[in-house]
């Protein structure tokens, strides 16, 4: 027999201008736990996609061996016709349906096309009382919290009876006791002979369970060690290490005094009852200058303005004083009034109206402003204003009426920039300003993040680009599970530091 | 300029793509029949058109804003007839009129309230009003036309200025008008646009999308109200059943007059066209001696082809 179960050698995927996996390496031997780490985007989920057969044989480079033979994934069913068995990060769960009929989705007992009820509700009594979970097998999924759910998740993938099984960030909504008994659930079935590969970015974890650990890095194999035979300095170190380049254009401006300040930010968890995504967290920000907000995804940071701009409120708590003034923001509307704005991580979803023009989006957040010459718009003043804006912020586009989905990635990031400046508040919030822009219209963004710092704006920026984060930062605050865990000024930052608050 | 490019422009430039069935239909009814474009005919299309028009100016605004009403049957009637017992009670016209408005915009007020505020389905919302508004239209005048139309009242919708232009087409117009100016030419236009186009974006630029979709939801009950004032008006009595059927006709012509049913894009002018597309099609069919019975089918095919216009000029504007 191979030496490994599976093998995946020198997969290279490329999307368009993207090479999201250069000749990736990654051996799985038989009943052993493989931690994958990697910062976001090294191209872990990529991988997996790869193996699920959600990216299918032919749409990527490189081959898979299995016991040593060459496989084709041509998809899903085929993955899990080898035994390969996918558990996500988000909860995957019909909500209305029973439990048992969960935990045996799309693999019910029984014979033809009739269900054998009795087989079913034995079956899932059995695994309940296993892991502990206290409900009938006729309960509703919705009655069970999100820990038990995906320990449910995990059951429904073991009960396929798999080889290798696929965890990608399990324990992201899990309470403590949780992760303790999904990690003995894992070690059982190392034992029983399954393999895994467990996603994690969490170091506690991954030297709690993992047998060897394979580092990703910008989509290469950066090294596979044995855990128990290496530091996790060296681990955090390989995750970060790249070269900063000099594409980061930080503007000097003079900090000036407070004009933000944020105290007990609490906002409850969207799934998770009783438990808050944000915790409890003050900061302040200062004229000029721009607050980072490090961390991993999912650790609450975008939570954290959306919370504050009122674009969440459900159960939110918080008290916001801005230029030394107490201020309520209940709702989008009083932050701008406030003199605050907000570029979205999601600018597709919340950034921009795809059908409008370049000039219709620059004015959405400054409909009252538009120039009038009586009761209407005075369309002239509006074409010249924003043809001004246009050129200022150079947008590749055929004009000002041009439909903003037809432009890339970077432009559009440009108009829904273009839509605060005309506004032009105080204060900013950005949430990732450079997700899915390409290097040039990048720089671009970060010159104008200066010019707007020059100009008397402070920004608050959430970044997931390490590099970016420490380069264009005048201080960063680190969140993990919806704490502030580390501040650090210019002097003090390093991608180390950052990364070590990070996995707190 | 090849073939392809060719449907492209039609189906970008929303109101070419209405004008061109329109013509056609208008020229090949003529050679069939040349009455077609005899003054009275066209007098009678056009009235035809401007019941249509007036509920169909509003209905434009509450599609651009990504919303749907199919109580505008039911709220018509309602309008007429409640005018109309004002009027047999002796409340002077104006008044009639004001109670008759304030009917349909209470039914409008109640229906936002259900969908903006309590976040319940439009379709179903007002398919449920559409029944109810009936009953209560039937339970008051337990099936029977309201009459007593006194003749200053009837000068609306019978009269006619310049020698022979019905009054109620001036109005239309009138209404038509300001509403393409509206949405075109001012900060609430645009921000319907915004609201329809993407609420969560318009919400977080500060735009009060729940105040702007409950506002053209009471617009569209009052307009509809408004027709069916003018359709006692012309009848000289309200009819129970005088809206019945107008919701899928008007929004039919707005679709078909370019307006997307995914929001954000539309115009009054389209609707005009869309409007009288479908009064010229029955109208037509009349005179060409085409079965009435066809009217319907031909309606029906060409909302579908509209609606797939619709989706394929999403697609093109996606996609690029």
């Amino acid at each position: 027999m191979a030496e490994y179960l599976l093998e995946m050698k020198n997969v290279t995927k490329k999307f368009p201008g993207v090479l999201a996996l250069n000749s990736v390496l990654l051996q799985l031997k038989k009943g052993e736990i493989l931690g994958v780490c990697g910062e976001n985007g090294a191209g872990k989920s990529t991988l997996m996609k790869i193996l699920s057969g959600t990216y299918p044989y032919g749409t990527y480079e490189g081959e898979i061996l299995y016991e040593g033979k060459a496989i084709q994934l041509t998809d899903v069913a085929v993955a899990q016709k080898y035994g390969i068995e996918m558990i996500y990060q988000e909860i995957n769960m019909v909500m209305g349906s029973g439990i048992a009929e969960n935990l045996y989705l799309g693999n019910l007992p029984g014979k033809g096309k009739l269900v054998d009820f009795k087989k079913l509700y034995a079956g899932t009594k059995e695994i309940l009382e296993r892991v502990g979970i206290d409900a009938k097998p006729t309960d509703k999924a919705a009655k069970l919290n999100s820990g038990q759910m995906q320990m449910l998740a995990l059951m429904r993938a073991y009960i396929k009876e798999p080889k290798i099984l696929v965890l990608d960030e399990p324990t992201s909504a899990l309470t403590n006791s949780e992760v303790d008994q999904l990690m003995s659930i894992l070690k059982e079935l190392r034992d029983k002979g399954i393999s895994c590969i467990y996603i994690s970015h969490k170091m506690e974890e991954i030297y709690r369970i993992c047998d060897r650990v394979l580092v990703l890095r910008d989509g290469q194999t950066i090294n596979c060690h044995i855990t128990a035979e290496v530091e996790e300095e060296t681990l955090i170190e390989e995750m970060v290490g790249r070269k900063i380049e000099n594409l980061y254009p930080k503007a000097k401006v003079a900090i000036g005094s407070e004009v933000l300040r944020v105290e007990h930010l609490s906002v409850p968890h969207p799934t998770m009852k009783g438990k808050n995504i944000v915790d409890d967290v003050s900061f302040h920000l200062n004229k000029g200058e721009i607050l980072g907000i490090g961390g991993l995804v999912g650790a609450g940071r975008s939570e954290i303005l959306g919370a504050v701009f009122g674009q969440l409120y459900k159960g939110v708590t918080k008290e916001v004083s801005i230029e030394g003034k107490k201020t309520t923001i209940k709702n989008p509307s009083d932050a701008i009034e406030a003199g605050l704005g907000f570029v979205t991580e999601e600018r597709k979803l919340n950034g921009f109206v795809w059908m409008l023009s370049i000039r219709d989006n620059m004015y959405l957040a400054s409909l009252k402003d538009l120039p009038v010459k009586g009761a209407f718009v005075d369309v002239k003043e509006e074409n010249r204003r924003s043809q001004a804006m246009f050129d200022r912020l150079r947008i590749k586009a055929p004009s000002i009426h041009t439909i903003v989905n037809t432009l890339s990635g970077g432009n559009q990031q440009k108009v829904v920039l273009s839509k605060w400046l005309v506004k032009s508040p105080r204060i900013l919030f950005v949430d990732e300003p450079t997700k899915g822009v390409d290097v040039g219209a990048k720089a671009e963004i970060y010159t104008l993040m200066g010019e707007l710092v020059k100009s008397g704006i402070s920004i608050v920026m959430v970044s997931s680009d390490l590099p970016e984060l420490l380069a264009i930062s005048d201080r960063v605050l680190v969140v993990s599970g919806g704490r502030i865990t580390g501040e650090f000024n210019r002097e003090e930052m390093s991608e180390e530091a950052v990364m070590r608050a990070a996995i707190k | 300029m090849n073939k392809k490019k060719w449907i492209q422009v039609l189906a970008t430039k929303n109101e070419i793509g209405t004008l061109l069935p329109l013509v056609i239909m208008c020229i090949v009814v003529t050679l069939v029949n040349p009455n077609f474009i005899s003054f009275s005919n066209l007098m009678d299309i056009f009235r035809t058109t401007s019941f249509y028009l007036i509920v169909g100016a509003a209905l434009t605004f509450l599609l651009v804003a990504s919303d749907l009403d199919l109580s505008i049957g039911a709220v018509t009637a309602l309008g007429g007839v409640a005018c109309m017992f004002a009027m047999k009670a002796g409340v002077p016209v104006v008044f009639c009129i004001i109670i008759g408005l304030l009917a349909g915009a209470l039914v409008g007020v109640f229906k936002a309230w259900i969908i903006v505020d309590c976040e319940l389905p439009a379709l179903i919302v007002t398919l449920g009003i559409q029944y109810a508004v009936n009953g209560i239209v039937s339970i008051t005048t337990k099936g029977m036309s309201v009459s007593g139309a006194t003749e200053g009242f009837k000068v609306l919708g019978q009269g006619r200025i310049f020698g022979s232009i019905y009054i109620t087409i001036i109005i239309a117009l009138v209404i038509a008008v300001i509403f393409q100016l509206i949405l075109s030419y001012t900060k609430y236009g645009r921000s319907l646009f915004a609201v329809g186009g993407n609420p969560e974006t318009a919400r977080l630029a500060g735009i009060p999308v729940k105040r702007r979709r409950r506002e053209v939801h009471i617009l569209v009950s009052v307009f509809a109200a408004l027709a069916g004032i003018l359709m006692a008006s012309r009848f000289a009595s309200a009819q129970t059943t005088a809206g019945a059927g107008t919701e899928l006709t008007v929004m039919a012509a707005v679709i078909i007059g370019g307006t997307s049913m995914f929001g954000g894009s539309g115009s009054v002018v389209g609707s005009i066209l869309g409007c009288l597309l479908l009064a010229v099609i029955s109208n037509g069919l009349v005179l060409i001696r085409v079965d009435s019975f066809w009217q319907n089918l031909i309606f029906g095919v060409i909302l579908l082809i509209s609606v797939a216009i619709d989706k394929y000029r999403q697609k093109l504007s996606s996609a690029a």
